[in-house]
């Protein structure tokens, strides 16, 4: 059974076998279900999602979150130390500022870093800077990886989760996955065979750079994946392999994470 | 957990202008929104009222390199109870699916599934937007509020 539901901005679709139709229909419903949760919590735009609270009163007072929002600011303060700060989310100065995300309320905001999310106990959290967080970068992976947790509840054991591209895969079933590249209009890279794991790709032109960052040649027409055991790691190190173009920095490995660029012209793939 | 696997495959240019799935026939996607309702026939000939209280209405939203048909539940209050997407298609511009379209369901039964065949699936890259679609929930309801609101 198939089903596909707008979310996080993009489609979302499910795919799930193994189970009478009615028990599977539930357990996308359930998952479905997640998502939105997910979407509910850490969209900007939502002016009552734990991210918009966050940016407005964050940097004067606590703020109480949700344990998933908590779980997955988490991950993202380690993600940040280990990329050396690459993997930023307190980008929402530069995308107001570039008129892509909406700035009302957020006129206290500055430019920062991650550094300044401090993760207290009981799910509260704090600014030490007045920044203003996106989780664009890691919660779609983070609902990928809900949605999966939430169908195994429900016993279902084979499954494909993809989020507009960001996708996980539960089971035996080996998927083929095809990159889809920038300049490449209608066409895509058939690249591996995913089973148990998740793989996200981003573009350089969908990504905040940090200053220090290696910026890719403007228009260049590449894709940037990577390969991991959850839907979360895979999204946020994306953000990563755009800024570094290094398939083999040591921190992929350490996260069980392969990562490769696919370019338009497929005589140049690199793999890591 | 289990190790993550990934193989690598030798790197092909794939058309995806087939890419496109279908996940509902017009029949299904009534029941999947308002389950054990019967439906009857309106005065649009793409929306459906439910013997429960409350509305399907299908229309079809076109993207920048593809093409949706949604089906949004209205409850009786008029406010969304659910949204599906039916089916979704992929063009770069090699086809124009822009036959009438809505003439498919005028005299016939609900139950004839809108025929797309399916290819290659699990395309990972950059997130497509989904905001043409968010812009025809809004059309629907608008249709919902003037041509369906209040009637029998």
């Amino acid at each position: 059974m198939k089903r596909a539901r707008p979310l996080l901005g993009t489609y979302v679709e499910i795919e799930v076998a193994g189970l009478a139709e009615p028990a599977l229909a539930r357990a996308i419903d359930a998952a479905f279900g997640a998502i939105a949760r997910v979407h509910r919590l850490m969209s900007f735009h939502d002016g009552e999602s734990d991210v918009s609270r966050l940016n407005r009163y964050a940097a004067s007072e606590p703020v109480i979150v949700d344990g998933w929002t908590a779980k997955v600011l988490e991950k993202a303060r380690i993600l940040f130390d280990a990329s050396g700060g690459l993997f930023d989310c307190a980008v929402g100065h530069e995308l107001m500022r570039s008129g892509r995300l909406p700035s009302q309320g957020l006129g206290h905001v500055e430019s920062g870093s991650f550094a300044a999310v401090e993760l207290l106990s009981d799910n509260r959290v704090r600014f030490s800077a007045p920044i203003a967080i996106d989780l664009g970068g890691i919660a779609k992976g983070f609902a990928v990886d809900r949605a999966i947790v939430t169908l195994r509840a429900h016993g279902v054991r084979e499954a494909l989760v993809n989020a507009g591209g960001d996708m996980r895969a539960m089971g035996k079933t080996a998927r083929t996955i095809h990159i889809r590249c920038p300049g490449l209009d209608g066409r895509a890279v058939q690249a591996g065979l995913l089973r148990n794991a998740a793989i996200a790709t981003s573009e350089a032109a969908a990504t905040v750079m940090k200053q220090r960052a290696r910026l890719p040649a403007p228009g260049s027409h590449h894709a940037y994946s990577v390969v991991a055991p959850t839907c979360l790691l895979a999204d946020a190190l994306t953000k990563v392999l755009v800024q570094t173009q290094d398939a083999h920095a040591g921190y992929f490995a350490r996260f069980g994470a392969i990562a490769f660029v696919t370019s338009a012209d497929i005589a140049e793939v690199r793999v890591a | 957990m289990k190790a993550s696997q990934w193989i690598w495959l030798p790197a092909a240019v794939i058309s995806t202008a087939a890419h496109a799935t279908t996940y509902f026939s017009v029949e299904q996607v009534q029941r999947a929104i308002f389950p054990g309702a019967s439906f009857s026939a309106t005065s649009l000939p793409n929306a459906w009222r439910a013997s429960s209280g409350g509305y399907v209405i299908v229309d079809r939203v076109v993207g920048k390199h593809e093409y949706i048909t949604l089906a949004v539940g209205i409850h009786p209050n008029g406010t969304v109870k659910q949204i599906e997407i039916m089916d979704y298609k992929e063009s770069y511009g090699y086809e124009v699916r822009e036959a009438p379209w809505r003439a498919q369901f005028v005299g016939k039964s609900a139950s004839s599934p809108l025929q797309l065949n399916g290819d290659i699936t699990n395309i990972s890259g950059a997130t497509l937007s989904s905001r043409h679609v968010t812009d025809g929930v809004k059309r629907i309801l608008q249709v919902y509020e003037t041509s369906l609101k209040g009637k029998r």
